[in-house]
């Protein structure tokens, strides 16, 4: 029931990734690609990094289903958030 | 010692300190009625704000009386001055929604009920409990302060908007609104901390045998109450913060000079807004479906899809927030999607207002005080619910937004529902809480009192909503057209007036039967909940040993059983445990 | 811990209902994690929705903001995420001394980040740049500052179940304790990789 049977993740190789990508964050920045690129990039970056946080460090990969579940919950209301008042404020 | 032996011995020695037991205590019991007593305190605040504001609207422009003792900035010469009077109906919403309905749904029956209907000793988080509950006094204690300082209280209606809220020199209100904002933040902790305790508690303390459809309807509308509150409330906690912060440190958010959106005020409140309807009413549905099945000795007719309603009106509450914005000059086509998630959010209610039908179909009926509030639930939803369908329709709200309609639609479904089910509940659980019956005879007078007075009050509200008067204004006879229709302005103020009244009956008889009242035995209602297998009041605790559940919540008149409920600890035999 | 000392005192000698799989105080953690994403949600929204919603004007951040100092932070604090799970890891296994290190470097790690930010902050104010520099600003310091604020309220509770480790309290394999504070930790980091991201670099 508990802190499933699972092979103890490599901590450290999850840390050299996150280094990785946030230097790649830092270089797309300085490298001045173009705007939308820029943009689309750094945000599957920032993803990237946001869900080895999440299913490594918060051992999530290795949590119950139904733990997920409650973990996923706000995410599709904090996109309907946006999304919709971003539409409000810019138009059709 | 065995877990069992030690676990009894537990429960008959409570050697706790009086502060302990009923100042600072974790038991979930004292803690619900802690929440009672203080959200009874703030309902007589929000009914007397409700006066004043009643008096202006009936009187305009006569002294109030007593008025006289108020100070002359607030009501020269004892007339309620127009800014007092945006005071009043501000305040008068700020304490009956976030003080008086949500603390009594929620506070007292999320709190007393869930650990003993689902067979737990106690809360998942107790001490995470308490807190939850002296978090209120610090938040009420700001809220009530802000009535008395320089500058008067919140003056924006209890939706604050911006900029009216955000720029002081708007309103000229400035320390009251920071208060506002400051309590308001200090409440929405105390509601965050309260919702984890429920949703764990629920999730992983069910004695063996209760199973997620083994839950009373009332369990499972708390629990997806406090998921509502869990996701909506930190959103008003980060809009009121932001709120605080233009007043205070000069920030920008809702102030248009410099390319702040008030309209983003508008879209974040009301995405916390509306599900904040949804935990407003549906502790209520599920309280008003416990004591219908038992007042009616039948089980609830579609349990599974009274369940699967309630979800989903959960969900799509959260899709539905721009239906309260429909004349703010949002965007059309994002307004069109609202009007339809709307229209479609009719449906899940809809069908719990059918099953509450099919369960009173052929029912053995006992008019008690509690079933006889339950009904008025029910019967008032249903004309608040019906009223909610014309606003749901845009091209209709942008007509009666703004106006008496929607006042009506509010008080019939928060009073008319909520408060109904809350009257229903107090009286239906007040022996399990104080080991004391209350009068049948003086409920029932003050549930007759009540219904009449209260329909009189509201109803008439809808006629003024289409007749064209605007909420929140301090005289309607200063407009032409609105002047034939003050006479039922006056009608209204009178029977608001008797229907505050009414409540001392109530009061006499709650607080006269803590200490005459007959002592109640374990089960008086002979209902089938986990809760009145054990003492009233159960000990600390709960429960001498953990119970088994071996059957669904609503095991009444069973074909071919002597009783006509059947307790659900009862094994399968049939036999008494 | 607290929910060990208060939860079944009476009673469930035999098993509970089946709930999700996991103990008590995680799922209690989680769930006030959601309401933190919730939290989040309207200050990190509102700067989207302010920045690319509504056509305000905004500068680049870029010019106003120090972005190497902040990314190194950002590191920082990534580190003592790692050293978190290396706690909690050495809490499973009973490994005494090895928890105590790593505890001790993540409280490092978190007051190091919030002395930097802190920093910043001073640098920021004195450059002119406030809370009240238009909306850019006032979105700025709202959002960083309650990561700040949840931080040092982490790097608090973070000394706090030091002492506790220190005292040998999670000894003998009772690791929930650590867990619990590091998916608050976890989350904490997870914020910032997000904020980082839309605030500094984008």
């Amino acid at each position: 029931m508990e802190a499933a049977e699972h092979k103890a993740p490599n901590y450290i190789a999850i840390w050299g990734m996150l280094a990785i990508l946030t230097v790649v964050e830092v270089a797309i920045v300085y490298f001045r690609l173009p705007r939308r690129l820029t943009v689309v990039s750094l945000v599957f970056l920032a993803l990237w990094k946001a869900l080895l946080v999440a299913l490594y460090f918060m051992h999530l990969r290795f949590e119950p289903k139904r733990l997920l579940y409650i973990v996923l919950a706000p995410l599709p209301l904090a996109l309907i958030l946006v999304v919709a008042v971003m539409h409000g404020f810019r138009g059709p | 010692m065995t877990a069992h032996a030690e676990a009894v011995a537990h429960a008959a020695h409570d050697d706790r300190s009086f502060i302990r037991k009923y100042v600072f205590s974790t038991d979930h019991k004292t803690i619900g009625i802690q929440f009672l007593f203080l959200s009874l305190f703030f309902l007589l605040v929000g009914g007397l704000l409700a006066m004043g504001i009643r008096w202006q609207l009936g009187f305009p422009g006569q002294a109030m009386p007593l008025g006289g003792w108020l100070p002359q900035s607030v009501a020269p010469g004892g007339v309620v001055a127009p800014k007092t009077y945006n005071s009043l109906v501000t305040m008068h919403g700020t304490f009956m929604i976030f003080f008086a309905v949500m603390p009594l749904l929620v506070g007292v029956f999320a709190n007393y009920l869930i650990p003993l209907k689902i067979g737990a000793p106690d809360m998942a988080f107790p001490r995470l409990n308490m807190w939850s509950f002296w978090l209120m006094i610090p938040s009420g204690g700001l809220m009530l302060a802000s009535l008395f300082v320089l500058g008067g209280s919140s003056a924006a209606g209890w939706t604050v908007y911006a900029p009216l809220s955000a720029t002081p020199d708007y309103s000229g209100v400035h320390l009251g609104q920071q208060l506002w904002c400051l309590s308001i933040v200090i409440f929405g902790l105390s509601s965050l901390l309260g919702s984890v305790n429920y949703i764990t508690t629920v999730v992983n303390l069910r004695a063996p045998g209760m199973t997620w459809f083994r839950l009373p309807l009332s369990v499972w509308a708390l629990f997806i109450t406090a998921v509502l509150a869990i996701l909506a409330v930190p959103i008003l906690a980060g809009a009121v913060i932001m709120l605080l912060f233009d007043q205070t440190i000069g920030t920008h958010f809702f102030q248009p000079d410099v390319g702040g959106q008030p309209l983003m005020w508008q879209h974040l409140f009301w995405f916390f807004g509306h599900p904040e309807v949804y935990i407003l009413i549906l502790p209520a549905m599920g309280i008003a479906s416990d004591i219908i099945a038992n007042g009616a000795r039948k089980p609830i007719f579609g349990y599974s899809s009274m369940v699967y309603a309630m979800i989903a009106i959960a969900f799509l509450g959260f899709v539905v927030w721009g239906h309260h914005m429909f004349q703010s000059g949002m965007n059309p086509t994002l307004a069109s999607t609202f009007m339809v998630s709307t229209i479609v959010i009719a449906v899940p209610s809809a069908i719990k207002v059918f099953n509450w039908l099919g369960t009173l179909w052929r029912g053995n009926i006992h008019f008690t005080t509690p079933m006889l509030n339950a009904l008025a639930f029910v019967s008032m939803f249903i004309i608040g619910g019906l009223s909610g369908i014309f606003m749901a329709s845009t091209p209709v709200d942008m007509y009666i937004h703004g106006t008496y309609f929607i006042v009506a639609h509010i008080h019939y479904v928060l009073f008319g529902g909520s408060l109904f089910a809350v009257f229903a509940g107090i009286y239906f659980w007040y022996p399990k809480m104080f080991g004391r019956q209350m009068s049948e005879r003086w409920g029932k007078v003050h549930f007759a009192l009540t219904f009449v007075f209260y329909n009189l009050t509201f109803f008439p509200m809808h006629i003024l909503g289409i007749g064209g008067e605007m909420r929140r204004i301090y005289d309607p006879t200063v407009y032409d057209f609105l002047r034939p229709l003050q006479p039922i302005n006056v009608f209204i103020t009178i029977n608001a007036f008797l229907l505050g009244l009414s409540q001392l009956v109530f009061a006499a008889n709650f607080i006269g039967s803590l200490f005459k009242g007959e002592k109640a035995e374990r089960n008086p209602w002979r209902d089938t909940g986990l809760e009145w297998t054990t003492a009233s009041p159960p000990p600390h605790g709960n429960f001498a040993e953990t119970p088994h559940v071996y059957h669904g919540p609503y095991e009444y008149s069973v074909p071919g059983m002597d009783d006509d409920f059947l307790p659900v600890t009862t094994p399968p035999t049939g036999r008494a445990a | 811990m607290t929910a060990h000392a208060a939860a079944p005192s009476v009673g469930h000698a035999a098993p509970a209902q089946g709930g999700v799989g996991v103990y008590t105080q995680k799922v209690g953690m989680w769930v006030f994690l959601v309401s933190e994403v919730m939290f989040f949600t309207a200050l990190i929204g509102s700067y989207i929705i302010l920045r690319w919603g509504t056509g305000a004007q905004w500068p680049d951040p870029r010019t106003v903001l120090a972005i190497p100092i902040t990314a190194l932070n950002t590191f920082i604090l990534i580190c003592s995420s790692v050293s978190m799970v290396k706690a909690y890891a050495a809490a499973t296994r009973d490994d005494q001394a090895g928890l105590k290190k790593w505890l001790l470097l993540t409280v490092l790690g978190g007051a190091t980040f919030v002395s930097v930010q802190a920093y910043e902050y001073h640098h920021l104010i004195e450059k002119g740049f406030l809370p009240s520099s238009g909306v850019f600003g006032s979105a700025f310091y709202t959002m960083t500052g309650f990561h700040g604020f949840h931080v040092t309220c982490g790097v608090i509770s973070m000394i706090w179940v030091t002492v506790r480790a220190f005292r040998g309290r999670y000894a003998g394999g009772n690791y929930r304790g650590v867990e619990t504070i590091g998916l608050y930790w976890h989350f904490v980091d997870l914020v910032w990789i997000i904020l980082f991201t839309i605030v500094y670099l984008i």
